[in-house]
């Protein structure tokens, strides 16, 4: 799309681009939607090699209508549930995270966002065996963390897994790994199908998402599989500093900040998490998530997590509650537990869940 | 396609443009004021903040639309417009499986066969599908609601594009809304367009009572016009979508405040969302 060059259509030559940059028109917008017989008077070319440039650009610049019946059978075979790991928020999301959708998750500082984030990356990568994209502008993650997180799901099953860790994987970090206990091990090749870009401002973070379109296209192979989820905690770091002022160009970013969420998570069916905090409204004082209006139509889903407030509350439980979900009923609220996911209890209730 | 008017039109084409299209006016009574709404040729705007039904509400009416007649459905076909990858086909699916009386895997295939789904990235991809969809129009004699969602969808982002001119800012959207006043009334369509409420509530009486030229007892509608004035004037219903404060049941109520806006008729009217759709009370 764009400007009208020689390469676009075999009927379009130079000079005919010439002619019609003479009258004005300069893109393919722009001859699309003139009159052509006006056109062809003018510019003294032949009506009918305008209307067959015409009908080919409309070819290859329009989107193309999908039949229903047709999209059905393509979603019923490539859309993937993954679990989170956490088996009350499962619950609340219908059995975890749709493929070609994007969720987020809100709440007030130190309310579990990136423990959540943390815990689907490893569930993903350990017990669905898949690549995930770990996009970190907070720098809260760290690995001994997650293979925390990893090494305590291991200690149940360390009987029926085989340990997928690579010789001659270049991770020069694990090279001391050799000859450790077997958990460990496990935990080390989940960790390896967990990529980190660390990004401070947004277009490092569109940057990235170019990168994962570019090793998916040329199919890069690596031992780690197809890239299944796309974690980003969190989107409001990089966009908030842009929001505010006079002008719009801090949301027209956002908006293909967003754009890029969206394609990614229904052309590739990867599914999409990110994390966003809250502000307080001006009236009313209740707490809604940030980004503001435009930002609340983006994600499908979206969920609230606050700390359970009253004396005699365990430290790390939280409540998450659904504010918007397309196919469940708003409201619904769940409680969890965010210190131990992973551990053997929780790991009991995992195991339920799992089959 | 302009240029192309003194092409002859074929004896089929003509009966296409003309006769084949059949009347939309029981699609949903609930949502007009004005009996026998809509007719063909009439545009209409669906407005509202997140989460108050709007998506909603076209499922339940694409979902009357292909239906076979003996489930209650009209029996034509639709095209939706995705801006925003917004839709969700399973949605759509469990709206027909709970509607329909036995739902199984062909019947659900049929019915889905009547309904066309177009993805745009950009208000230029939108321009352009548009121009390659009147050929979609001429060929299907039966396709006859024409669903945009959500037509707003790329307004930050042509501001950004357009630099100081509002006109530039405007200048794809106004020629979009051109084109498809022009393929409604030429093929006889039905066209639902959503747009979001994503500028706050102006917070100056006078600019709002202006925007807003209705009487309205005690409806407090939160409309602040954005897009374009060749947008704003064709439309003939405007229906807002709200949050129903339902304080006594737990169930999440949403109203809408349809207006007619030639003949100036006001109603509203409330619903809420179950597994099937959209149910009004």
């Amino acid at each position: 799309m764009g400007v009208l060059r020689v390469g676009l259509c075999p009927a379009l030559t130079q000079e005919m681009i010439q002619l019609l940059r003479g009258i004005g028109i300069k893109t393919v917008v722009d001859l699309v939607s003139a009159d052509l017989e006006e056109v062809s008077r003018k510019c003294s070319l032949s009506y009918k090699a305008l209307v067959a440039v015409r009908r080919v650009l409309l070819v290859q610049f329009s989107s193309f209508p999908f039949n229903g019946a047709d999209l059905y059978e393509e979603l019923k075979t490539s859309t993937a549930i993954l679990a989170t790991g956490i088996a009350s928020l499962d619950k609340l999301l219908d059995s975890g995270l749709y493929t070609g959708e994007v969720t987020e998750i809100t709440g007030p500082p130190a309310s579990g966002k990136t423990q959540v984030c943390l815990c689907t990356a490893a569930s993903v990568a350990y017990s669905l065996g898949q690549s995930v994209l770990y996009i970190d502008s907070t720098g809260g993650l760290t690995a001994s963390r997650l293979l925390q997180l990893l090494q305590a799901r291991t200690e149940d099953e360390e009987e029926q897994k085989v340990f997928r860790v690579l010789p001659g994987d270049p991770k020069p970090c694990f090279q001391g790994l050799v000859g450790l206990s077997l958990p460990l091990l496990i935990g080390a090749g989940a960790l390896q199908r967990i990529h980190v870009v660390r990004v401070f401002d947004i277009f490092q973070m569109l940057d990235a998402f170019q990168d994962l379109r570019g090793s998916i296209s040329q199919q890069a192979t690596n031992a780690s599989g197809p890239v299944k989820i796309v974690v980003v905690d969190s989107v409001s770091a990089v966009v908030s500093p842009l929001l505010g002022g006079q002008h719009s160009e801090g949301l027209a970013l956002m908006m293909q900040l967003a754009r890029e969420l969206k394609t990614l998570a229904r052309e590739l069916g990867i599914a999409v998490l990110v994390t966003n905090h809250v502000t307080r409204e001006r009236e009313s004082g209740k707490l809604r998530p940030a980004l503001g209006r435009s930002w609340s139509f983006v994600p499908s889903t979206r969920v609230f997590l606050e700390a359970r407030e009253g004396p005699g509350a365990p430290a790390g439980c939280r409540v998450a509650s659904l504010t918007k979900s397309p196919r469940q009923p708003t409201g619904i609220q769940e409680v969890m537990e965010i210190g131990s996911c992973g551990t053997p209890e929780q790991n009991s209730s995992l195991e339920g869940s799992k089959s | 396609m302009s240029g192309d008017f003194r092409r002859a039109e074929s004896g089929t084409e003509l009966l296409a443009r003309l006769e084949g299209r059949s009347s939309l006016k029981d699609i949903e009574p609930f949502l007009f004021a004005d009996e026998g709404s809509p007719i063909h040729g009439d545009i209409l705007e669906f407005h509202g903040p997140e989460g108050t039904g709007k998506t909603e509400m076209l499922y339940h009416l694409t979902a009357r639309c292909i239906l076979p007649k003996s489930e209650g459905g009209l029996e034509v076909e639709v095209l939706f417009i995705d801006t925003d990858y917004h839709f969700d086909m399973l949605r759509l699916v469990t709206i027909l499986e709970h509607r329909l009386s036995q739902s199984t895997e062909d019947i659900i295939k049929h019915c889905l066969g009547r309904f066309f789904l177009v993805n745009c990235s950009s208000s230029n991809q939108l321009l352009i599908t548009l121009y390659s969809l009147e050929t979609m129009f001429c060929s299907h004699p039966s396709l006859c609601l024409f669903i945009l969602d959500s037509l707003s969808a790329f307004y930050w982002i042509d501001r950004g594009n357009g630099g100081e001119s509002v006109n530039l800012q405007e200048v794809t959207l106004k020629k979009c809304s051109k084109f498809m006043e022009k393929l409604v009334k030429e093929y006889h369509l039905v066209l639902f367009a959503t747009t979001q409420t994503i500028m706050q509530k102006s917070s100056n009486s006078t600019e709002r009572s202006s925007s807003l030229k209705l009487s309205c007892e005690e409806v407090d509608i939160d409309y602040r016009p954005y897009l374009c004035k060749s947008w704003q004037q064709m439309v003939n219903h405007r229906i807002f979508f709200s949050r129903h404060d339902n304080s006594g049941s737990s169930n999440q109520m949403f109203s809408i405040v349809s207006c007619h806006l030639k003949s100036n008729n006001i109603i509203k009217r409330l619903f809420s969302i179950r597994e099937n759709g959209v149910h009004f009370c």
